[in-house]
C-alpha cells in the first residue's frame, strides 16, 4: 500500500481570456505517492503546467481541494503556500531561473537558509549534494552565467533539494538543454528518485517520460489515462513500447 | 513619438514621479527667480514713485538757522540733485506688536505734510478708518496684527499715549524699524496736540536725492559729520538708499537664499534620479533596443525618443511647476510683505518664466543625453543577447556560507553591494537631506524653541531693560540703581554716531569696560578695545575696507577727529555690519555722550515694566527714554521666528517628499529589474514579507551611512554655510550650536522614514507570482 503524498478532490482551474472563461482543469481527482516518479504528459494545452502549478502550491485552484497530508493548500494564503513550498517541495525549472547575482552555492544556500538555521549542516549537505549531481568545488564559486546549461540544471537539482523536500517537481527539466546534457540530467534525477525521493515531472518527451513509473495523460483538463511503468532499468526496451502504446492509446 | 508614447504606458508611475520631482524643482525654481529679481526692483519702483530720497536725516532741532546750515551744505554739494526739508518730531518710541513691542526711531509728520512732500513722499495704502489718530507703517498692518479703527498705546519718549489707526502707509526709506527710522503719520489735530504738550522738542526731516545712488553711504557720511562738526548738541537719525534696500530685504534675500539652494538641491536629485532612470530603461530593454537596430532603427533615432520623452515631461512638469508657483506666491507674498514693509503685486513675470523653462527642460535633456549615450555603442547581436548580463563575472558579495547575518539581512546586503547606480542615488539624496535636517534643527535649537542665540548675534547685546538719561542725572541714576537690590547689574551701552574717515559713517557701541557686557561673543577675533585709543570695527566693513587688526584709522564725530588703532573684529547685525566699539573715554576724544543709554540686568522675576515706571517717576524729565528690551525683542524677533518656523516645516515637508519620490522611483525600477529574481524567490518559498522587508533593507545601508556621513559633514559645515546666507546683514561667522540630539533623533528618524517609504512601494511584490516563471503550455 503506497503512502500518499498529495491528494486532489475536484481540482479545477478556471482562467478568464477576454471575457470567456476557459477551464484548464476539470475536476480532477488524484492521488500522488510517496517514492513515485510521476510523470504528467499530454499535449499542448492539455493542463499539465498549470496541474504542476496547483500541485506544487504555486497557484491555487478555482474550485476543488488539494491536501497533503493534514494540509489543505487550496485553503492556504499564498504567504503559507511559499512556506508549505519551501518545507516540503522542492522546483526544477526549464529555464533554470538561478539568480544571477549569486554564486553556485549561494543560490543554494539562499533556499536552504530559509528552512534550517544550522548553517553547518547545509553546508554538509550542500557540498554533499554538489558532489553527488558532479559540480566540483572549483565551481561552487562561479556565477550561473559562467555555467554550461547542464551544470546550471544540476545546481538546480541541487538547490530543489537542498531542503530534502517530500516532492521534488520537475517543469520540462530538458526542455531546453541539448540531448546529451538532458540525458545527465534525467540520470541524476533518476538517481535521486533511486534514493527515494518523489518526483513529480512535466514533459512531452518520450525519452525523458521513461524514466517515470508512473505515467499520468492529461487531455482537456482532464486526467485522460494513467501507465504504471514499473520500476525503471535502463535499456529496457519493453518498458519503452508499453509507454509508446499508452501513449498511442490514449492519442498521443 | 510612437516609442516615446510606449514608454509613457509602460512607467506611468515613475514617469509621475519623475514629473513630481521636476516640477518641485520647477516650483522652487521660480518662486527664487522672482524673489531674486523681482521683488528688490519693486523697491525701486516705489522709490521711483514716491520720488525717494538717498539720503534721509532727521535731527531734533528746526532752528531756522540749522536749516540754512545744511541747505548751504546740500546746496554746495555736486552730488546733490534735489532736497526737501520739513517739520517733524523725532524720538524714541514703541508700540505693542507682535506680542512683543517694536521700539524705533520715530519720525512723527502732520498728515498733508507728509502726503505732499516732493522728495520721499508718503503715500496711503489703507484709509478709512477713524478721522483722528495715527497712520502706522503698513508693516505693522500687513499680517492683519494691528487693524485700522483700533486703539494702540504709543510711547513716544517716556510718556504713552493711545491713538487710534487710521490707516497705513508706505514710506520707502522709512517704512520700517529696518530703515533705523519710522514715519508715522499723525492727523493734524494729533500732531497740533503734540505740538501744544511741548514736550517733544521740534525736529526737521531732510530727505535728499543724489545723482549717483551707489554713493548714498558716503553722502550720509558727509551730511552728518557736516552737522555734527557745526552743531555738536544736536541728535540726529540717518540713513541711505544703501543701508535701506539691504535691510528692508533681509527676509527676502534670507528666503530667496534658502529656496535658491533647495531649487537646486531638487533639481540635481531629479537629474541624478533621471540619469539612473535612462540607465536602468537601457539594461531593462537592451534585447528590445537590439531589435529595434537590427531592424534598422539609428541611435540617434532611439536616443530622440528617449529625449523627446523625457523632454516632453520637463516641459508638462516646469510649466506646472511655475504655476504652483505663482498659486502659492500670494501666500508667500504676504509673508515678506510683512517683513519688507513695501507693497507686491503679483504679476507674471516673463523673464523667471523663461529660465525656469530653459533650465528645467535643458538640464533634464542633457541628463538624458549623456546617460543615454551608452545607445551609440550598443551592437544588436550583444543586446539582443541582453548586453554584459551573459558575461558577468561580479564578485559575490557576501557569501552566505560565511555570513552569520539573517538570510534577509544577508541578501539585502547583496542587493546593495551590487548595485551602484541605486547607492549613488540614495547617497546623493541623503546627503543633500542631511544638510536640510541640520540646517532646520539648527534653526530650531537657535531661533525657533529660544532666540537667544539668533539675537544674540542679530542684536548683540542683551539686557532686561534700557534707560537713556540726561549726562546730569548720570551720576544720581547709578547711585540709585546700585542700591538698588532688584538691580542686578548696570552698564554704560551707548550707541552714537561715529564717521571712518574716508569711509562711512558707522553706528559706535560705547561703554564703560567690555567685560561687564553680557554678549562676550561680539568680538570674534582680537578684542575689546581695553584703552581710549582703541576700536573694534565690524569684520564685514573691515573686510570690504580692507582694514586689518593692528591697523590705525581716523574717525571723526562732532567735527573732531582721533586716531584709533583696530584691535578687534566685532560681529552684528544690527547695522548691517556697520558698527564700531568703543570704550567711552575713547569715544569721547573726538564725541560727547549728552544722553547715555545704560542697559540693566534685574533680579528674576522683577517686573521690567512696573521698574522702568518707577524709575522714570523719580527720574521725571531726566529720562529719555526706557525699553523693555525682552518685550522689543519679542514683537520684531518673533516676526523672523515666523517666517523661519514656515521655512523649517516647508522644507521639512518638501524633504519627506523628496524622500518618498525618489525611493518610488529606485524602488519602482528595482522590482522591473528584478522581477525575475523575485519570481524565483517566491518560488523557492520566500514569502511578500520577507521580500519586502530584503528590499526596504537593500536601501538602508547607503540611507543610514550617508545620512550619518551627511549629518556629520552638514554639522561642520552649516555654520559657515549659515554666515554665508547671512553675509547681507554683516554676519560673516555664524556659532550656533548644532543640537546633538535633535539632529540624531531626526536623522534616525529620517532613516526610518525613508525605510517605511521604501516598503510601500516594494508592497508591489505581492503582485508577482511565481507560476509566471513557469514555461507555457
Amino acid at each position: 500500500m503506497k503512502e500518499t503524498l498529495l491528494k486532489t478532490e475536484n481540482l479545477s482551474k478556471s482562467f478568464s481570456n477576454g471575457g470567456t472563461l476557459q477551464h484548464v482543469l476539470k475536476n480532477i481527482d488524484l492521488e500522488l505517492y510517496k517514492g513515485d516518479f510521476t510523470v504528467i504528459m499530454g499535449a499542448s494545452g492539455a493542463g499539465k503546467s498549470t496541474l504542476l502549478y496547483a500541485l506544487s502550491g504555486m497557484d491555487t485552484p478555482t474550485l476543488g481541494r488539494i491536501a497533503f497530508g493534514e494540509e489543505v493548500l487550496s485553503e492556504k494564503s499564498s504567504d503559507a503556500l511559499a512556506v508549505f513550498r519551501r518545507k516540503h517541495c522542492g522546483f526544477v525549472f526549464q529555464q533554470i531561473y538561478l539568480i544571477d547575482g549569486m554564486s553556485v552555492m549561494d543560490n543554494v544556500l539562499a533556499a536552504g537558509f530559509l528552512v534550517s538555521r544550522d548553517r553547518k549542516a547545509l553546508l554538509q549537505r550542500a557540498k554533499e549534494l554538489f558532489l553527488k549531481v558532479d559540480i566540483p568545488e572549483k565551481t561552487w564559486g562561479k556565477f550561473p552565467a559562467q555555467l554550461s546549461g547542464g551544470e546550471a540544471q544540476r545546481v538546480g537539482i541541487v538547490r530543489a533539494l537542498i531542503n530534502s523536500p517530500e516532492i521534488l517537481f520537475a517543469d520540462e527539466p530538458t526542455g531546453a538543454l541539448n540531448s546529451r546534457t538532458g540525458l545527465d540530467v534525467l540520470d541524476t534525477l533518476t538517481a535521486f528518485h533511486e534514493q527515494g525521493q518523489s518526483v513529480v515531472m512535466v514533459t512531452h518527451d518520450m525519452r525523458s517520460a521513461r524514466r517515470g513509473n508512473r505515467i499520468l495523460y492529461l487531455k482537456d483538463g482532464s486526467v485522460l489515462g494513467e501507465c504504471d511503468l514499473g520500476v525503471y532499468v535502463p535499456g529496457d526496451e519493453k518498458r519503452h513500447e508499453k509507454l509508446k502504446s499508452f501513449l498511442a492509446e490514449m492519442g498521443w | 513619438m510612437l516609442m516615446a508614447r510606449a514608454n509613457f504606458r509602460r512607467a506611468k508611475g515613475q514617469t509621475a514621479a519623475i514629473a513630481l520631482l521636476v516640477l518641485l524643482a520647477a516650483f522652487m525654481l521660480n518662486l527664487w527667480l522672482m524673489l531674486a529679481t523681482d521683488y528688490k526692483q519693486n523697491f525701486d519702483r516705489y522709490h521711483d514713485k514716491l520720488n525717494g530720497e538717498h539720503v534721509t536725516l532727521v535731527m531734533n532741532d528746526d532752528r531756522e538757522e540749522v536749516r540754512e546750515f545744511l541747505a548751504k551744505t546740500l546746496g554746495e554739494d555736486d552730488r546733490v540733485t534735489e532736497y526737501c526739508m520739513d517739520d517733524a518730531f523725532f524720538m524714541v518710541g514703541s508700540f505693542v506688536y507682535h506680542q512683543g513691542e517694536v521700539n524705533t526711531e520715530l519720525v512723527i509728520l502732520e498728515k498733508e505734510t507728509a502726503l505732499n512732500r516732493p522728495i520721499g513722499t508718503v503715500e496711503i495704502v489703507e484709509d478709512g478708518g477713524p478721522e483722528s489718530g495715527v497712520y502706522l507703517p503698513m508693516l505693522y498692518g500687513s499680517d492683519g496684527r494691528i487693524r485700522t479703527g483700533e486703539t494702540i498705546a504709543l510711547t513716544i519718549g517716556n510718556r504713552t499715549r493711545d491713538y487710534q489707526v487710521c490707516g497705513f502707509l508706505n514710506s520707502v526709506m522709512a517704512g520700517s524699524h529696518n530703515c533705523s527710522m519710522s514715519v508715522v503719520m499723525f492727523t493734524e489735530d494729533r500732531y497740533e496736540e503734540l505740538k501744544r504738550e511741548r514736550e517733544l522738542i521740534p525736529s526737521t526731516l531732510v530727505s535728499v536725492r543724489i545723482r549717483d545712488k551707489g554713493e548714498s553711504q558716503e553722502m550720509e557720511a558727509d551730511l552728518k559729520e557736516a552737522l555734527s562738526a557745526r552743531y555738536p548738541e544736536i541728535r540726529t537719525q540717518t540713513n541711505s538708499y544703501e543701508l535701506v534696500t539691504s535691510s528692508r530685504y533681509i527676509s527676502q534675500m534670507i528666503c530667496s537664499g534658502i529656496v535658491s539652494a533647495m531649487a537646486f538641491l531638487v533639481t540635481l536629485i531629479a537629474l541624478v534620479v533621471i540619469a539612473s532612470n535612462v540607465i536602468h530603461y537601457i539594461q531593462e530593454n537592451m534585447k528590445n533596443l537590439g531589435v529595434l537596430k537590427a531592424v534598422g532603427y539609428e541611435s540617434g533615432q532611439i536616443m530622440g525618443a528617449l529625449l523627446f520623452q523625457f523632454s516632453g515631461v520637463a516641459l508638462a512638469a516646469a510649466l506646472a511647476g511655475i504655476g504652483l508657483s505663482y498659486g502659492l506666491f500670494p501666500a508667500v507674498n504676504t509673508m515678506m510683505i510683512s517683513q519688507t514693509g513695501i507693497p507686491y503685486a503679483v504679476r507674471f513675470l516673463p523673464l523667471p518664466f523663461f529660465l525656469t523653462v530653459f533650465i528645467s527642460v535643458g538640464a533634464v535633456s542633457l541628463t538624458v543625453w549623456l546617460s543615454a549615450r551608452r545607445i551609440r555603442k550598443l551592437e544588436p547581436i550583444m543586446a539582443l543577447r541582453e548586453g554584459i548580463r551573459t558575461h558577468s563575472f561580479r564578485k559575490n558579495h557576501v557569501p552566505l556560507e560565511r555570513t552569520g547575518l539573517p538570510l534577509s539581512f544577508a541578501l539585502a546586503l547583496k542587493t546593495t553591494l551590487s548595485g551602484v547606480k541605486q547607492n549613488v542615488t540614495m547617497c546623493i539624496t541623503m546627503l543633500v537631506l542631511s544638510l536640510v535636517l541640520v540646517f532646520s534643527g539648527l534653526m530650531v535649537e537657535n531661533m525657533i524653541v529660544d532666540m537667544t542665540p539668533f539675537v544674540n548675534m542679530i542684536v548683540g547685546e542683551m539686557a532686561d531693560s534700557c534707560i537713556s538719561v540726561r549726562a546730569e542725572a548720570e551720576e544720581e541714576f547709578l547711585r540709585r540703581m546700585e542700591a538698588d537690590e532688584r538691580v542686578e547689574k548696570v552698564y554704560l551701552f551707548h550707541t552714537a554716531n561715529a564717521v571712518h574717515v574716508g569711509g562711512i559713517g558707522l553706528m559706535a557701541t560705547v561703554t564703560d569696560d567690555f567685560a561687564d557686557v553680557n554678549n562676550q561673543d561680539v568680538c570674534i577675533e582680537g578684542r575689546y578695545p581695553r584703552y581710549d585709543n582703541e576700536v573694534a570695527v565690524a569684520v564685514k566693513y573691515a573686510r570690504e575696507k580692507g582694514l586689518a587688526i593692528g591697523d590705525e584709522i581716523t574717525m571723526a564725530a562732532e567735527g573732531k577727529e582721533a586716531k584709533y588703532l583696530i584691535c578687534g573684529y566685532t560681529q552684528i547685525s544690527n547695522n548691517l555690519g556697520r558698527d564700531c566699539m568703543f570704550l567711552r573715554s575713547g569715544y569721547e576724544r573726538m564725541g560727547s555722550i549728552p544722553n547715555a543709554s545704560y542697559y540693566i540686568n534685574l533680579a528674576e522675576g522683577v517686573d521690567v515694566d512696573a521698574f522702568q515706571e518707577e524709575v522714570g517717576a523719580w527720574l521725571g524729565d531726566d529720562m529719555n527714554a526706557a525699553i523693555n528690551i525682552l518685550d522689543v525683542l519679542e514683537g520684531t524677533g518673533r516676526v523672523y521666528v515666523s517666517l523661519m518656523t514656515a521655512i523649517v516645516i516647508a522644507i521639512l515637508i518638501l524633504s519627506g517628499v523628496v524622500i518618498l519620490f525618489v525611493l518610488y522611483l529606485l524602488v519602482r525600477s528595482m522590482l522591473a529589474r528584478k522581477k525575475r529574481e523575485y519570481g524565483i524567490l517566491k518560488a523557492l518559498g520566500f514569502t511578500t514579507g520577507q521580500l519586502v522587508l530584503q528590499t526596504a533593507l537593500s536601501f538602508m545601508p547607503a540611507v543610514v551611512l550617508s545620512t550619518a556621513a551627511g549629518l556629520l559633514i552638514s554639522a561642520q559645515v552649516i555654520n559657515p554655510l549659515t554666515a554665508l546666507f547671512l553675509h547681507g546683514i554683516g554676519i560673516v561667522k555664524c556659532t550656533f550650536t548644532v543640537p546633538v540630539a535633535f539632529t540624531t533623533a531626526a536623522g534616525a528618524g529620517m532613516c526610518l522614514l525613508a525605510f517605511l517609504l521604501a516598503c510601500l512601494p516594494s508592497l508591489k511584490i505581492r503582485k508577482i507570482a511565481p507560476k509566471e516563471l513557469l514555461s507555457g503550455e
